[in-house]
């Protein structure tokens, strides 16, 4: 029997980025807020300082802050004609678990989404017309823009110290920039990081092919920093040891470090630890949601937890997740092609090539999660015509470096022995001579690219597993294809040594090795409740109290990392609550 | 034994650059060095018992490396010897990897001796 706790205005499920913020301006508002965390509490003081951070065994091959596939996981396949099996082991994404989620483990990698996104349908029926859509590609606008966004974008900037150049101030193109961004008020916080000997060789590489290169904006502050609700950076150390650990120097903006002690600090919110939210729980017609019930996981103790309102904020696989196991709006049929919720799941795609260079030091060893150079002229370049390759979306081009350890980075050319004294005698004289030149692309919905809840396989609670069903379609073959020439013309232009070139992807996706972590969709926005799971301020169409908030409101994915638009949806949405909803509760968008 | 011998010539070659260059930490401004404290603040406090990262610098004037009890030192910082003075800290802060080896301080140093002394002036009216 589940102890019934004292209702709360808010209950926050998952402590990263979204609950961070969420928690500390709901807390700051006025309402009593309580965060449930089904990790533990980390900080950088006790957990991520110098020496025992650096273990690349611990953190990376173990998977120290990633959650436990043990407990809980998902099924895979790749089409519905497959039966899915569970992941046993993380492998090609990584959803983190602790306070501070994934923005512990991230590399930084903060950009602006643009209206070429939200409005990819309304873009390309304009200007290529409805057939050029295939009829599988369930793509659709997400009902907001990037004028509304731009604020908040440059809010979280300014909280995740990110660092790097404006190539559009207010209309006016910025040398040293990037010159396909949007339009953007003011500047980064801090100026870009060191460029490291790999992203100096492709940015004279790309300009000579008449490319625009630009340092990688990157939550990794260049100089020490505090932010504007007086949470302090230390400067980036290029340490090395960014992706998969928390910052030993408190450089990297991170929730932990900032929004989530600044609510800690505040007594209308409240923080569980090891509570594991199995369900959302609903009135009894099914308008509202009513608080949620979880379960401590150090004792097996259940408790129900009453609140005026529910904000999913968990990793974005597993707000879908619970929106499917709470029963909260129709589960998605790819065959009937009615529902929404797990609708549009997206991955992402690319191709990277491995230049050797003889004589040269690169240094591997040194770098941030962002020291990195990338150019958007296949990206958000909306010159570049996509009508005689035939797909949607796009992909960047980068280089450079981001915790590149010993166990893990190998790099030697094609054909050399993967085992044995050759294989060692070539990571000895090839460690030093290597960089990589990689295309990060875009995926779209697909009809058949979709979550729901497992017919066979249960969690640790006795819950259904998630499956998901993602494959890669011809839109990425092709966009693939497309990349992979040009890194490879790039590459060859510069003359290495040896090269081992990049191959568009062609085969069915697998869950090893690792790809990307940047799940998108199953909870997607939208302009009304047939098509889309939430509205624009991320709440919920059915209830009206539930917001869901994350990378799973992404109708599709772009070739950018997330963050940077999901820290921007999370203030967004803080903002429509604060300012609209408390006052006035219902439906933000009239269905 | 080697690494000792050698860390101690380190140590006298970077008192010995240290001296010959630098203004004493007495000398500089306050009123400036609190801005450079931007650069500790991250890790540092400045309130008794209080560590981040690093340890509290609350008291740190003339006080032994390493002998806070509450705090988890390197074994290079806790068998140095080093009291902390404005010349020991000038140099630490200029390169504390040059300076003592093996320490696990994450900072790659003020390199301007001017800013240095400003904000060894700072820590001098803060750290008490």
């Amino acid at each position: 029997m589940a102890t019934r706790l004292k209702e709360v205005d808010a209950v926050v499920v998952g402590l990263g980025w979204t609950g961070g913020i969420l928690g500390k301006e709901l807390a700051e508002a006025g309402l009593k807020v309580v965060a449930l965390e089904r990790g533990a509490m980390r900080t950088s003081e006790k957990d991520y300082a110098v020496p025992n951070i650096r273990d690349e065994l611990r953190y990376v091959i173990r998977h120290d802050l990633m959650q436990n596939t043990a407990r809980d996981t998902l099924t895979i396949r790749n089409n519905p004609s497959q039966e899915a099996l569970p992941m046993r082991r993380l492998g090609s994404f990584l959803p983190g678990e602790v306070v501070g989620g994934s923005g512990v483990h991230w590399s930084g990698h903060t950009w602006r989404w643009t209206d070429m996104e939200f409005k990819v349908r309304s873009h390309y029926e304009e200007r290529y017309g409805k057939s050029f859509i295939p009829a599988d590609m369930t793509i659709s606008d997400w009902g907001i823009t990037y004028a509304e966004l731009e604020p908040y974008y440059d809010k979280f900037e300014h909280v995740a110290a990110v660092s790097g150049k404006a190539g559009n101030l207010r209309g006016q193109v910025q040398p040293g920039g990037n010159p396909f961004e949007s339009p953007r008020q003011r500047e980064y916080p801090l100026p870009p990081l060191a460029t490291i000997l790999a992203g100096e060789m492709f940015a004279t590489a790309a300009t000579n092919s008449g490319y625009h290169p630009f340092p990688r904006p990157t939550a990794n502050a260049s100089r020490a920093y505090t932010n504007p609700d007086g949470a302090h950076f230390g400067a980036c150390q290029y340490c090395g040891y960014c992706q998969r650990f928390g910052c030993e120097a408190n450089a990297k903006g991170s929730p932990h470090m900032t929004v989530i002690p600044i609510a800690l600090r505040n007594p209308n919110f409240e923080l569980r630890t090891y509570s594991w939210v199995t369900k959302v729980l609903k009135d009894s017609d099914g308008k509202r949601v009513t608080g949620v019930s979880y379960t401590n996981v150090l004792n097996g103790e259940e408790f129900e937890q009453p609140a005026g309102m529910v904000l999913l904020c968990a990793y974005a696989i597993n707000n879908v997740h619970l929106m499917l196991l709470s029963g909260i709006g129709e589960p998605y049929d790819p065959v009937a092609q009615t529902g929404v919720i797990g609708k549009n799941y997206c991955y992402q795609t690319g191709a990277s090539a491995t230049l050797f260079f003889e004589g040269r030091h690169f240094n591997p060893f040194m770098s941030a999660g962002g020291t990195n150079v990338t150019m958007d002229d296949f990206n958000i370049n909306w010159e570049f015509d996509r009508a005689p390759h035939s797909f949607v979306g796009g992909y960047n081009v980068a280089a450079g470096f981001n915790t590149l350890l010993p166990i893990g980075y190998r790099p030697v050319p094609s054909g050399t022995p993967q085992w044995g004294t050759a294989w060692k005698a070539a990571t000895a004289k090839w460690y030093q001579t290597a960089m990589n030149i990689a295309a990060s692309g875009s995926v779209m919905g697909n009809r058949y690219n979709y979550f729901d809840l497992d017919p066979t396989y249960r969690n640790a609670f006795g819950q259904p597993l998630m499956r998901m069903t993602f494959d890669y379609k011809a839109n990425e073959h092709k966009m693939g294809q497309h990349a992979a020439n040009i890194v490879n013309n790039i590459a060859r232009s510069m003359d290495p040594t040896k090269l081992n070139p990049a191959v568009a992807r062609t085969q069915p996706w697998t869950v090893v090795p690792y790809q990307s972590t940047h799940n998108t969709g199953g909870t997607m926005m939208g302009t009304n409740p047939h098509e889309s799971a939430v509205n624009k301020y991320l709440q919920s169409w059915n209830c009206h109290n539930l917001f869901v908030v994350g990378a799973n409101v992404f109708p599709h994915n772009s070739s950018y990392n997330p963050t940077g638009p999901v820290g921007a949806l999370a203030y967004w949405t803080a903002d429509a609550i604060k300012d609209r909803y408390v006052k006035n509760p219902g439906p933000l968008v009239p269905a | 034994m080697m690494g000792d011998a050698l860390r101690a010539a380190g140590l006298a070659f970077a008192f010995a650059f240290v001296m010959a260059t630098r203004p004493s930490g007495a000398g500089g401004d306050a009123g400036r060095g609190q801005k450079f404290y931007e650069e500790c603040i991250a890790c540092h406090s400045l309130e008794r018992g209080v560590h981040g990262i690093g340890p509290s610098l609350h008291g740190v004037f003339n006080r032994r490396a390493g002998e806070l009890s509450d705090y988890r030192y390197s074994p290079a910082l806790k068998r140095s010897g080093i009291i902390w003075t404005a010349d020991t800290l000038d140099a630490f802060i200029a390169d504390s990897q040059q300076f003592l080896p093996a320490n696990r301080m994450p900072y790659a140093g003020m390199p301007n001796a001017a800013d240095r002394a400003d904000l060894i002036a700072y820590l001098q009216q803060v750290a008490k």
